[in-house]
């Protein structure tokens, strides 16, 4: 069926499924979702970076780290973009 | 404001026997007590039992963590433990009331804030939703009345209708449609109506139905702010918004994430309830509605009590698209047992958005109008009618107390929760944002309804 249901607690997971969602975050977020991106680091920062460590850990934080870089692509992006726009409004008119 | 706590239904057939002995040995109040409210109203009478369990499992896990000696007179341990228990039950009972107040209060606030800066929810164009065709600017107050009832009428039919078709094709196991419509209409709610809450749609006014929604949009208060959308932007806010949405709510994602986008479309839908109902065809169809509610959960014939027991039956979860769920539930996947993993509020199998759908009636404030987005809060609505359909504190309980177990009872504690249909949130919002819309003393008549729902 469909779904799989568990727990979105993440203590409760096993470490290879919390691996794999986190993995899978990382890879949604490339279709222009930065949000997701978002979601991965604030997420699973306290499993990557906080928790003793596990053998899962240093994957996990790979992806907790690139989530991050394309995040701050993301806001650099759009923060450009938006104060040009912003800028050039009049002239471009509305 | 009805809530339907973690259910200990004593239905499911090897979860409930261990849990109970469990919990009857361990704490005494709570399971009586949960034992015998499921007869009167199993869909609605789910109790927190989790709460009080898990401190009393805490407490009486074993005299021997107690440090007690053997030795210590088993009447007065009693006595100790179920004093410790009642206290715990009240403790319980409140933390989950707690615990729900929050998503609705949240769920209000956004509503009536959304109403008093973007006037245009206020103002009555005179247009109409296609499901409630008839005006209510009429000359005599007699022939407003009527259309009103005629408009409530109407609405409430199709509330029913959708109900049962939910409730058939639970019944006969047409999962796959359920899920896709559910799919669907998360997936319109999410994209649609934000969209058109930020931006507005001159062009949908000719296509569709709904009336001139440019206004209906924060743009109003970006023009007024002088902040420019563009939209670029705009695309890239309401897909990120809309996908990650979807995620969260139909697959894997954060508790409080899931937490928040549901109460975001309960209060979009709550909004656009309260710009395009006509004033006594609302207020009619809430009164209404509650009223079906009521019926339709307790009578034996209700819709909504077969799906309970067709749920029950099946021993299925309940589709977390619809509902509420304050914390999340875990079910272990044990070797010897093969109960599925199960997260409450995330979409199970499409068997319980069925059962969800179904109990669409009662919601009163999410008519059909796209099939799609309304009938799914609208289903969770019901949802929360049903209960707990899923002993899942109970089978929890049960695991831990297997030797392979997880670890701590006390964890039961922060996932043991509560759920709460979001046709809850949407009808309560909607009740305090037409009250603060259209009352002269507007905080006044908004606090007032406030404190009555939450009572």
């Amino acid at each position: 069926q469909g779904h799989c249901a568990f727990t979105m607690n993440l203590e409760r997971l096993p470490n290879e499924e919390k691996l794999t969602l986190c993995r899978k975050y990382y890879l949604g977020g490339f279709a222009l979702l930065p949000f997701l991106w978002f979601v991965n680091v604030v997420w699973f920062f306290k499993e990557a970076f906080i928790k003793p460590p596990f053998t899962e850990q240093t994957q996990i934080k790979s992806y907790v780290k690139r989530s991050a870089l394309g995040l701050l692509f993301w806001v650099s992006v759009l923060t450009t973009w938006i104060t040009i726009y912003q800028h050039f409004r009049a002239q471009w008119g509305e | 404001m009805q809530v339907s706590l973690a259910n200990e239904s004593p239905t499911p057939s090897n979860e409930a026997p261990s849990a109970f002995c469990q919990k009857d040995q361990q704490q005494l109040n709570t399971s009586p007590e949960a034992i015998q409210q499921p007869q009167e109203a199993p869909a609605t009478r789910a109790r927190s039992r989790g709460g009080s369990g898990d401190e009393g499992a805490g407490d009486g896990s074993g005299p021997e963590p107690n440090g007690q000696p053997p030795a210590a007179p088993p009447a007065r341990v009693v006595e100790n433990e179920e004093e410790e228990d009642e206290e715990m039950t009240l403790k319980y009972g409140a933390k989950h009331v707690i615990m729900l107040f929050v998503p609705v209060t949240l769920c209000m606030v956004v509503v009536v804030a959304t109403i008093k800066s973007v006037s245009f929810y206020t103002k009555n164009d005179g247009q109409r939703l296609i499901y409630t065709p008839f005006p209510e600017e009429t000359d005599t107050v007699a022939q407003r009345a009527v259309n009103s009832i005629l408009n409530a009428t109407i609405m409430i039919t199709v509330i029913i209708v959708m109900t049962l078709v939910l409730v058939l094709l639970y019944k006969y196991r047409c999962y796959k449609v359920i899920q896709g419509w559910l799919f669907l209409s998360s997936l319109l709610l999410l994209f649609f109506f934000s969209f058109i809450y930020l931006h507005g749609f001159p062009c949908l006014r000719r296509s569709l139905p709904l009336p001139d929604v440019r206004a209906l949009s924060v743009r109003e208060v970006f023009k007024t702010y002088n902040v420019a959308m563009d939209y670029f932007t705009l695309a890239i806010v309401v897909w990120n918004f809309g996908v990650v949405g979807m995620i969260c709510i139909h697959w894997k994602g954060p508790l409080r994430l899931q937490q928040a986008y549901l109460i975001m479309i309960s209060a979009l839908m709550a909004l656009v309830f309260i710009k395009y109902l006509p004033e006594w065809t609302a207020w009619l169809i809430l009164a209404v509605i509650s009223v079906y509610d009521l019926l339709a959960v307790l009578c034996p014939k209700g819709p909504l009590r077969i799906l309970v027991e067709t749920a029950q039956e099946r021993n299925e979860p309940i589709f977390p698209a619809l509902i509420y769920s304050s914390t999340m539930v875990w079910l272990v996947n044990m070797a010897d047992t093969d109960r599925p993993k199960r997260n409450s509020t995330e979409a199970s199998p499409p068997q319980q958005q069925t059962q969800d759908s179904a109990v669409e009636s009662p919601a009163p404030s999410s008519p059909s109008q796209d099939d799609g987005g309304f009938t799914s809060s609208w289903v969770s609505q019901q949802e929360h009618r049903l209960g707990q359909l899923q002993s899942t504190e109970e089978t929890r309980r049960e695991i831990q107390q297997m030797p392979s177990a997880r670890p701590p009872v006390e964890d039961d504690d922060e996932e043991r929760g509560v759920k709460l249909g979001l046709g809850d949130f949407i009808f309560y919002s909607m009740l305090v944002g037409k009250a603060s819309a259209t009352a002269s003393g507007d905080w006044n008549t908004t606090l007032a309804c406030f404190v009555a729902i939450l009572i």
